[in-house]
């Protein structure tokens, strides 16, 4: 499963792709099992050079019936920092966040998730 | 301290108009990404993990307390309310939006703080020592030479388009509180034996991924060739460092292809020809920037103080902060008091808008309207009355900014790694905060003495781990978090780069593996030998039997 | 519409171009001015210049030290240094090399990823004559050019730095 994300250009939030949109939470954004799909959306947000930069698919892996970003990185871009739990997207607390944060990964099974897998 | 006149000013209004057009013709689409991203870098804007990140500069390391507040400002009105000290004098402001990036470069011209050049392949802010105008030490006041350095290299026309960044570094001590040998040039002013003032010059320093002890090209620059001789260093540089591999584009790489003595050679040439009368600095401006760092009006005050003495004596907290944060002042009555910004679960280097507010009363109140920021990411009151240190320790208290550890194991440098930067490889601040939790008690702290432990989230080493007595440099590791010690690194006037200790250790185990280290020097030190001085004769082995026997 | 812009006594205009610039592989036109590459200068520029019916000019890569024209710049009349890409720097030092160390008179022209952004640089090191890439306007440029009222260091252009202005 993928995603597709991006800063928008104005403020540098991160976003990610939702059906023709950019939404501002992880866990509203538009998730992608096909490859095609994933490239369209990618390329219309190359086209919008005045509403988003670094556009680019994260993959996702599944944990405890949620879909997360793979990487450590991009958990953090979909949170905020881990320095400052009020800083950011996590701010907002939640369920979605709280399952973000406790997200467990492909390469640890126990405790902190220390994945890192770049773009 | 130097006041901006009208063409000072004149100047920062023009180039906050001039970025102001670039952002609306980038939100217009008349400018590609590729096309403004070395412009709001020039200006210091990057867009990193979570938002834009504005750095902004501090000229010679220097703050008055109105600059201080209108930081605390911006940290209000534009971020999250607080900003980070960086270790090259600067402050970042992590929560920018691009389209508040020309107001809040207003509001900073303003005050005359600016963001020029705090990025991009130019010269960057010249590091200066902390101590300066302060410590009985310095031959001369380094920062006159920053300030002339600043007005030279603002806007460079030839020399803004390098092939890399360029950073130059200050120190006019003997000891080096600035990593001038790490830098692409370091600048170390000497007496000399005839009583002119002249520098000593170090090119090609660097960390990075090729981390290098510069070596000296010009044992002896007069000062008054200065700015003639820098213009050499970097045409030659400008004209023949790389510019095919990023890097491999720093200085550091040019002199090391070229030898230390061919480059030298290149400058010297290259320096006979350039027209001195036109490229040097006259000596009325010369005068005139001096008479600028020349006008703090200390008081004729006994070198004891019966305040002081009466406080130290009686409260073992003040008595701690004494002997850890504060240093001897050139002036009787007088000392230098460093504010630290690594306290209990503090990122290391963050202060918050009410802190800054507070540092910035105090330097009003107490300390002649001065204060300084460090490499070490801390803050610094230079002129403090001792009658007066009571009463601003206790504020500082109040504050929590009185944490007694400068230089101390807990004293930790970390970039801002993977919770912010584009960058990162890894986090550095939770490993910043796991030792310093794990030293925590400030008895055993001081009584492992000088320990300098730096912590970069990747290889471009912005947390200066080579050159730290421990160095921890995250590293992704088959898609984890994972960290590389090294030891024996120095940034100071005694410059070495660390060497690795072993195999690279998983988050939970850094903390643990550095207490193992001190363990390790505890049992070997002698004569009251820091760590360094340990490390230094009796090699690596002993501390990496430490961290890895027991591992096996 | 010309695409070359003059600077005239800090006053950018368009001009007309006489100059064809020739790559290494095309014929040397019957008459008319010419922009060689270095190597083809150095092959082919006396017979040129000696027919004195046309006037020459020579592009210079960064890679390529103005060091080599120093006898022949008083015949050639255009100097156009390349910017492969707007961050390679080098040209500002090759342009004040030739106006400060070499005295050279003649057109100092930026030609490849020129943009608007660099023309205060180029200015300042000598550079009077653009080939924009961006679609600037000779108003964009003067305008560019002139940004900022001060500046502080010497470089080939005359004008009074911070501290000739202090010293008034």
């Amino acid at each position: 499963m993928k995603a597709v994300v991006a800063n928008r250009l104005i403020d540098g939030e991160v976003v990610f792709w939702k059906s023709g949109q950019w939404v501002e939470r992880f866990g509203d954004a538009e998730l992608f099992d096909s490859e095609g799909l994933v490239e369209q959306a990618v390329s219309v947000g190359k086209s919008q050079p005045t509403v988003v930069v670094d556009v680019y698919p994260i993959d996702l892996v599944q944990s405890e019936g949620c879909w997360a970003p793979l990487s450590y990185r991009e958990r953090i871009r979909a949170l905020g920092p881990t320095n400052e739990p009020t800083h950011g997207k996590q701010a907002e607390g939640g369920d979605a966040v709280e399952a973000l944060r406790h997200a467990a990964g492909a390469a640890r099974s126990t405790g902190r998730v220390d994945l890192i897998r770049r773009k | 301290m130097y006041q901006y006149d009208l063409i000072d000013k004149e100047f920062l209004a023009d180039r906050s108009a001039e970025f102001r057009g670039q952002v609306a013709r980038r939100l217009a689409g008349e400018l590609t990404e590729d096309q403004f991203k070395p412009l709001r870098l020039m200006n210091g804007l990057y867009l990193q993990l979570h938002a834009y990140m504005l750095r902004v500069a501090i000229p010679y390391g220097s703050l008055n307390p109105t600059q201080a507040r209108r930081l605390a400002q911006i940290a209000r009105d534009y971020d999250k309310g607080y900003g980070h000290f960086t270790t090259r004098q600067n402050i970042q402001f992590n929560w920018i939006k691009l389209k508040d990036a020309p107001e809040i470069l207003d509001k900073l011209a303003e005050v005359d703080l600016h963001a020029i050049q705090t990025s991009g392949n130019c010269i960057r802010n010249t590091t200066s020592d902390p101590y300066a105008g302060a410590t009985a030490e310095e031959v001369d006041d380094p920062r006159v030479w920053c300030e002339v350095i600043r007005q030279w290299s603002t806007l460079h026309p030839e020399f803004s388009f390098l092939p890399r960044k360029f950073k130059i570094a200050i120190t006019a001590s003997a000891k080096d509180r600035t990593a001038a040998k790490v830098h692409d040039i370091g600048l170390l002013l000497r007496q000399g034996r005839d009583g002119q003032q002249g520098f000593e010059v170090i090119v090609g320093g660097g960390q990075g991924r090729t981390p290098y002890v510069g070596p000296t090209i010009k044992e002896f620059l007069p000062t008054d060739r200065l700015l003639s001789y820098l213009e050499a260093v970097l045409r030659v540089y400008n004209r023949h460092g790389r510019r095919d591999n990023i890097y491999k584009a720093r200085i550091k790489i040019l002199v090391a292809a070229l030898g230390a003595e061919e480059f030298a050679r290149q400058v010297e040439e290259e320096w006979s020809k350039i027209d001195a009368a036109s490229a040097d600095l006259p000596a009325a401006e010369l005068t005139r920037i001096r008479a600028a760092f020349a006008t703090t009006p200390f008081e004729a005050l006994p070198a004891r103080s019966e305040a002081f003495e009466t406080a130290k004596s009686k409260d073992p907290a003040f008595a701690r902060f004494v002997r850890n944060n504060v240093r001897p002042h050139k002036q009787p009555g007088y000392a230098i008091v460093e504010i630290s910004l690594k306290a209990q679960e503090q990122t290391p280097g963050d202060a918050s808008a009410d802190q800054l507010d507070v540092v910035a009363d105090l330097a009003e109140r107490y300390g002649f309207s001065d204060l300084r920021v460090t490499h070490a990411q801390n803050l610094v009151l230079p002129h403090i009355k001792l009658d007066d240190l009571p009463t601003v320790f206790a504020a500082l208290q109040a504050a929590n900014l009185a944490t007694p550890n400068i230089d101390l194991v807990s004293d930790i440098i970390a970039c801002p790694g993977l919770d912010y930067c584009a960058l990162a490889n890894a986090r550095a601040i939770p490993i910043a905060q796991d030792i310093a939790r794990q030293f925590a008690d400030l008895d055993r702290a001081e009584q492992v003495g000088e320990l300098k432990i730096k912590i970069s989230g990747c290889i471009n080493a912005c947390g200066h781990h080579h050159v730290a007595h421990i160095g921890v440099l995250g590293v992704d590791k088959k898609g984890e978090e994972f960290y590389q010690l090294s030891l024996g690194g120095s940034g100071a006037e005694d410059a070495s780069i660390g060497k690795i200790l072993g195999p690279a250790l998983p988050a939970d185990k850094v903390a643990s593996a550095v207490d193992q280290l001190v363990e390790a020097y505890l049992n070997a030190r002698v004569d009251g030998e820091r760590f360094l001085d340990t490390y230094r004769r009796v090699g690596l082995e002993p501390f990496k039997e430490a961290v890895y026997a027991q591992a096996d | 519409m010309p695409k070359l812009i003059e600077l005239v006594d800090g006053q950018a205009r368009w001009a007309e171009d006489s100059f064809a610039h020739l790559a290494d592989e095309d014929a040397i036109p019957a008459g008319g001015d010419v922009i060689l590459s270095l190597a083809r200068f150095q092959a082919e520029g006396d017979t040129l210049l000696a027919s004195n019916s046309r006037r020459v000019g020579v592009r210079i890569e960064p890679d390529q030290e103005v060091e080599v024209l120093a006898y022949d710049l008083p015949r050639i009349a255009v100097v156009a240094l390349a910017f492969p890409k707007f961050r390679d720097g080098r040209a500002y030092t090759s342009a004040r090399l030739l106006r400060e160390r070499f005295g050279y008179q003649g057109q100092i022209r930026a030609v490849g990823d020129v943009l608007q952004e660099q023309a205060g640089f180029m200015v300042r090191c000598g550079f009077d004559a653009f080939e924009p890439a961006d679609g600037a306007t000779p108003d964009v440029l003067t305008k560019a050019a002139g940004r900022f009222r001060h500046v502080y260091q010497r470089a080939a252009d005359d004008r009074p730095i911070a501290l000739d202005e202090r010293a008034v």
